[in-house]
């Protein structure tokens, strides 16, 4: 995917998740884009780590700083948390140049808005290691949730297992949506 | 010799004591005499001190290559004075990291919300004595002339491979092993390259915090050395700030929403002043000093040289090669490819040594970006169609383009976003850099062209793709 269509899918993704209650932090952006590109298995381009608070790429980090400079993504401070990421000014224009490719992801951005848009930062961070461990770490069953508790020792075994009952949940349901694109 | 001690009451030279009491006591008074601690002069922390052990890891090889290593490439042909070299800069780095570590570390300075991440006592000064070698060795697989031709090592390696390799070298692995207490090898790499690099290891939260002093976006002590450093050499006086105070007032604070388990460096209140000065610095000094388009384009020149010159147009990831190779190597053969026509590399050392370096046409501006948010893409495309692509280049810069933020600890104890306390964080602007030039042949011609046609041409849209 070249870069401007790229900016377009995930603007449309912001756009979304904003529309859900998210309060857009970078977190909540990096999180969304690691499902999109990950559970719904879009190639995006962008290299994911397993960082503070679950996957994280550097990549987009850097990108979405080029989108504040280019006016595509402005950025206002979110009391007490801090940065929130919103649509800039430009954004319009490149909706207009940009309609098919946004069309074409409509539906996967729709469905990780409504799932994920009004998951505060530390929900997920469990939902998205969870989606870590189970693809990028080849891990099965029972084993996932200890392997996210030795990752993340904050996150109790409990929590963990919830986790991937609600991600294989929603993995099941995005079947039909993976094999639509 | 002249050399006498007042020992014991007595005045007696070491000769007479060597010889009335045989080879003991004269170890005895070797190690007595003989220094354990060493100072080094430094014109930024003004002595910078290290143990005897350390001192072994400083004259390893690995490390004073760093001499020969200038730590701006060849920024000094725009700024004369940026001389300076990697190996100061890493003693540097080092000296700032004890210094963080004795802040962070002090009963006195830990956060409640994060009081289980610390070590007991007794192994604190394993970690600091990692720590600091972690720092003195964070950049010791840099190729020569520093980040400028990186891209030209196989296999997308980087520079953080050839370090992670260098520490992981049977010479560096012994003298690990000689410090007191004996140092984990790996320790020292996740230190000294952090979760990014490392993304296969799994980083405790003390780790992580670790490795964070050294490698942080905001605070990482690699980067308030070298904009102190670059700034004092260069000349460039923007980027000083009162690191003094920022570094008294870090804390390892909880981060994010809800406060969150993973802990990250923050700063108290009263540091906020000085936290905003450094991101002022990196701002300043990114737009003036390390973006400056001449020294960019000497970047490029440089990697048009060496792709030429080196064996497949690749340096060696081979770290017996690496240590061979050096900025005075290089430098010796631009000068020698600047004299003789036949030299593979004979052009690029050609602009460099005679400053036939190619010349700014345009760069990326807000009024353009406004009108076409690929502007630089067109125009660059539209100067290779007409004065061919030989005569054309673009540089393109964003690595840190990413917005920084932090934890501030408020007198009430509440823990809140830089962002929403301070009213100069949120409007710095992200550095992006993109920018077209042209050899110096056709300068003047092309920016008659320019002038005429970059209406029409920033005009141009760029198509969506059919799927």
């Amino acid at each position: 995917m070249k870069r401007m269509a790229r900016i377009a899918v995930l603007l449309s993704l912001v756009e979304e998740l904003k529309k859900n209650g998210s309060w857009c932090g970078e977190t909540h952006i990096q999180k969304t884009t690691y499902f999109l590109q990950r559970m719904l298995e879009d190639d995006l381009g962008l290299d994911f780590i397993l960082y503070k608070h679950g996957p994280y790429s550097f990549d987009l980090s850097e990108e979405l700083g080029r989108l504040r400079a280019d006016n595509l993504v402005k950025v206002v401070p979110q009391n007490p948390y801090g940065p929130r990421m919103l649509p800039g000014r430009a954004w319009a224009d490149l909706k207009e140049t940009f309609p098919k490719t946004i069309n074409r992801y409509a539906k996967k951005v729709s469905f990780l808005g409504h799932w994920l848009g009004n998951k505060g930062v530390a929900e997920l961070e469990k939902l998205a290691t969870a989606l870590y461990v189970t693809k990028e770490l080849n891990i099965e069953g029972g084993q996932r949730a200890e392997k996210i508790h030795e990752l993340k020792p904050h996150v109790s075994l409990e929590e963990a297992r919830a986790a991937l009952n609600e991600l294989d949940m929603q993995m099941d349901s995005v079947r039909e949506l993976v094999a639509a694109v | 010799m002249g050399c006498s001690l007042k020992l014991f009451g007595g005045q007696r030279s070491l000769g007479e004591m060597s010889r009335s009491h045989g080879g003991t006591i004269l170890r005895i008074i070797k190690q007595m005499t003989t220094k354990r601690f060493h100072e080094i002069r430094d014109p930024v922390a003004v002595f910078v001190k290290l143990d005897t052990a350390e001192r072994e890891v400083l004259n390893s090889a690995p490390v004073q290559r760093l001499r020969h290593i200038h730590q701006l490439a060849l920024t000094y042909l725009v700024y004369p004075g940026a001389t300076h070299r990697r190996f100061e800069h890493s003693l540097g780095v080092m000296h700032l990291a004890s210094r963080v570590f004795d802040v962070i570390t002090d009963e006195e300075n830990r956060h409640d919300g994060c009081r289980d991440i610390f070590p007991a006592v007794d192994e604190l000064r394993y970690w600091r004595r990692v720590l600091r070698m972690a720092a003195l060795c964070h950049d010791i697989g840099h190729l020569p002339f520093s980040h400028a031709a990186e891209e030209l090592l196989p296999d997308k390696k980087t520079h953080e491979d050839l370090t992670y390799a260098l520490i992981k070298s049977p010479e560096m692995e012994r003298l690990w092993n000689t410090l007191t207490p004996p140092l984990n090898t790996n320790h020292i790499a996740k230190l000294a390259l952090g979760q990014k690099e490392l993304p296969m290891e799994t980083f405790s939260n003390w780790e992580a915090i670790l490795s964070e002093i050294i490698t942080g976006n905001a605070f990482g002590v690699d980067r308030i050395d070298y904009l102190l450093r670059d700034s004092l050499h260069a000349g460039v006086a923007y980027g000083k700030f009162d690191h003094y105070r920022l570094i008294d007032t870090l804390r390892i604070l909880p981060s994010g929403e809800n406060n969150l388990s993973e802990p990250t460096l923050g700063v108290e209140a009263g540091g906020l002043h000085s936290a905003e000065a450094l991101i002022l610095a990196r701002h300043f000094m990114f737009t003036q000093l390390y973006c400056h388009p001449v020294r960019r384009i000497y970047d490029i020149h440089l990697k048009e040289f060496l792709l030429a010159t080196l064996p497949g147009g690749k340096y060696s990831a081979d770290i017996r090669s690496h240590l061979q190779i050096t900025d005075a190597e290089i430098t010796t053969e631009i000068r020698k490819a600047a004299a003789d026509e036949n030299h593979p590399g004979h052009l690029p050392a050609v602009r460099i040594s005679n400053r036939q370096h190619y010349r700014l046409l345009y760069e990326r501006n807000p009024e353009d970006i406004k009108a076409n948010l690929q502007s630089v893409q067109m125009v660059f495309e539209a100067a290779c169609v007409e004065f061919g692509e030989e005569n054309v280049r673009r540089d393109h810069y964003s690595k840190n383009a990413g917005i920084i933020d932090f934890p501030v600890l408020t007198p009430m104890n509440g823990i809140v976003s830089s962002w929403v306390l301070s009213e100069i964080i949120p409007t710095i602007p992200s550095i992006v850099v993109d920018s077209v030039f042209v050899s110096p042949l056709i300068k003047a011609k092309a920016a008659l062209w320019l002038a005429k046609n970059k209406t029409d041409i920033i005009q141009r849209v760029e198509k969506e793709e059919e799927q």
